[in-house]
């Protein structure tokens, strides 16, 4: 018992469950079918962008143009069908193509010349959005084939939507990859300290493109997501997504200077966040308040991550000092 | 036998000058229109305001931070102002050192929180970005001023020399020299360079680094209140969507003129001057890429390629002189 509360998900677990009864009691609109569908696919949405952002923080860098990249990748793949007629299956493919390379651009020119990825992502962001204006001239692509719209709408039963089904495959595998495999660990050690990390031999190319890669594959993923639910690849896709990328993996306790992130902790921030977003709607509260909210959510989950160190810390004092 | 080069032709500013005049002459002969007195009057407004906000960003830099809430700020002080002129008629100055106060204050709240939590500037900004951007949205029910006092807006669209000139960029140039003269010449301006440069040094020589960089932050949140003044003075109104949504529209400028100008990301260098010259450079780029007509959706593609080929050549400049300070 004692461990499972030392886990960073227990904690927002239990926010989680205990919030929603509190909440469906008052506004019993919360757990109509409806309304769980529309948590459900927001979710679904945030997840793989979360994860997109996570892997980034695990090797303690960021990436500010995983909105970019989503966009690009959404207008494009909608564009390679509008326009080029091509079959949905090769404009996913190309679509997943343009998210790799995209990924392996942002790590290769910041593992290669030691710039931060602040400053490199920031850049990127520009060219990649700069993009995404240049070829569509900010119109939106309306015609998307009908099972792609299906895709967007179906259900699998109840108010469970089908395209939850792909974020939750992608939670898991990196889940496996962050707990399981030594890519895994390397990314980890490498964000914990680049120094060492290198001494045992670590490639520091290998793991920050990697992760770039990754990084830009799940940005992929997540704009193609957008473009089923939408039905429609707009330029702005991709525009909102920075906040809540970083909302999720800091309030599941990810350490932002690297090397500690909890693939299940964020995907419990997604849902926690989603679960906000969605009880200020029902309570008919301003939707800029729901920005207002996730900038301090984002505040207090640093406040709390801080004092849980601190108290670690002085624990293994006093285990140090026996 | 060698001749010998004079320091301030290795440096960044100097480069970056010859940049300016070679861009400047480019644009003059292959465009029309880039000396008019129009062209020349309105790069001067659009350049007295890159200034400040890369200026505003520099002084966060210099923590080894930095300032993603600058543009909501920057927006949220505008607004304010215009609620000060217009809702409640407080004479203008008063207005002026209200918004100014009310910068430093939001900038006090990123830096305290920053100091204290121990986390980097860069999630605390994300956060008070929105909590800034959406309390700014919410109170003006994202309505903007356009009412202001004359005198205010008349600031603004004034024109200076020969009408070539806006007041505004006189305003950036001495506020230029007042930060050159804080960080040369004064003990708390050391201080501040001393606190970003090496923060446990710094302590252990009497210095309380977390002073140092809330101020730095409320620096920056003054600045950004300038530039929001200044930004409502030239359109003659404060309008809530003027950088952008979340002030996105600031960030860019905001990081390019630094860094392109020499200040180092990891902290403890600053370069007012260089920024000045990023930020000029920056504009005339902007402002060319116009003239020669790319294409308006197209320019934010090349501004971020310029941006990753000034780091890129600031990262070959540092690895060459390094390579010869080895040699000599």
């Amino acid at each position: 018992m004692s461990n499972l509360l030392k886990k960073d998900w227990f904690g927002l677990g239990l926010v989680i469950i205990l919030g929603s009864i509190l909440i469906s009691f008052f506004k019993p609109a919360f757990i109509s079918p409806f309304n769980l569908y529309v948590l459900m696919l927001s979710v679904s949405l945030m997840l793989v962008v979360a994860m997109s952002q996570m892997i980034i923080i695990a090797i303690g860098q960021m990436n500010l143009s995983v909105g970019a990249i989503g966009g690009l990748v959404a207008i494009s793949f909608t564009g390679l069908m509008e326009v080029y007629d091509l079959s949905i299956l090769s404009a996913m493919f190309i679509g997943l193509g343009i998210g790799i390379i995209c990924g392996f651009i942002n790590g290769y020119i910041t593992v290669k010349t030691g710039i931060s990825a602040f400053i490199i992502t920031l850049a990127t962001l520009y060219i990649f959005k700069g993009m995404n204006l240049g070829i569509t001239e900010a119109q939106p692509f309306y015609e998307i084939p009908e099972s792609v719209k299906y895709f967007g709408n179906a259900k699998i039963f109840g108010p469970i939507p089908f395209l939850i089904i792909i974020p939750v495959i992608i939670t898991f595998l990196m889940w496996v990859l962050m707990n399981r495999t030594s890519l895994g660990r390397y990314m980890l050690a490498y964000g914990n300290n680049v120094q060492s990390s290198e001494l045992m031999g670590i490639s520091s190319t290998k793991i920050v493109v990697y992760a770039h890669i990754i990084s830009g594959l799940l940005a992929a993923i997540g704009g193609m997501l957008v473009v089923c639910r939408l039905q429609l690849g707009t330029p702005n896709i991709g525009d909102s997504w920075l906040l809540p990328s970083f909302a999720a993996p800091v309030i599941g306790g990810a350490i932002l200077a690297g090397g500690k992130v909890d693939v299940i902790a964020t995907a419990f921030g997604v849902i926690l966040v989603a679960i906000i977003s969605q009880t200020l709607v029902i309570f008919k509260i301003d939707p800029f308040f729901v920005q207002i909210f996730l900038g301090f959510m984002i505040l207090i989950a640093v406040f709390i991550n801080r004092y849980r160190e601190y108290r670690e810390d002085r624990r293994n004092k006093v285990f140090s000092n026996e | 036998m060698k001749t010998k080069i004079p320091d301030f032709v290795k440096t960044n500013q100097f480069g970056l000058l010859l940049l300016v005049i070679v861009f400047i002459l480019l644009f003059t002969f292959t465009t029309d229109g880039f000396s008019s007195r129009f062209n020349i009057y309105a790069l001067s407004r659009v350049v007295a305001i890159d200034i400040m906000i890369g200026l505003a960003m520099m002084v966060v830099i210099l923590t080894g931070g930095l300032n993603l809430s600058l543009g909501a700020l920057g927006v949220s002080a505008a607004m304010f102002g215009g609620w000060c002129m217009e809702s409640m008629g407080i004479p203008i100055s008063i207005s002026i050192v209200l918004i100014l106060l009310f910068g430093s204050f939001l900038g006090w709240i990123n830096g305290y929180v920053t100091v204290k939590t121990g986390v980097h500037s860069f999630i605390v900004t994300l956060a008070t970005m929105s909590i800034y951007f959406g309390f700014m949205t919410l109170l003006t029910e994202a309505e903007a001023f356009r009412k202001l006092p004359e005198t205010f807006t008349d600031f603004g669209s004034m024109k200076l020399f020969n009408k070539y000139i806006s007041p505004l960029l006189l305003l950036s140039i001495f506020t230029c020299f007042v930060l050159f003269y804080l960080f040369k010449f004064t003990d708390i301006g050391r201080k501040l360079i001393a606190a970003g440069a090496n923060p446990d040094a710094a302590e252990l020589s009497g210095i309380s680094v977390n002073r140092m960089f809330i101020y730095c932050h409320m620096l920056s949140g003054f600045l950004a209140a300038v530039a929001g003044i200044m930004l409502t003075s030239r359109i003659g109104a404060a309008i809530p969507s003027m950088a952008g949504h979340l002030g996105f529209d600031w960030l860019l400028p905001a990081f390019l003129a630094p860094v392109i100008g020499g200040t180092l990301l990891s902290g403890g260098k600053v370069t007012v001057f260089g920024t000045m010259l990023g930020a000029v450079l920056v504009t005339l780029i902007n402002n060319g890429l116009y003239l020669i007509d790319v294409g308006e959706f197209w320019v934010r593609f090349f501004l971020g390629l310029i941006l990753l080929f000034a780091v890129l050549l600031d990262r070959a400049r540092e690895y060459f002189t390094s390579k010869n300070s080895i040699v000599s």
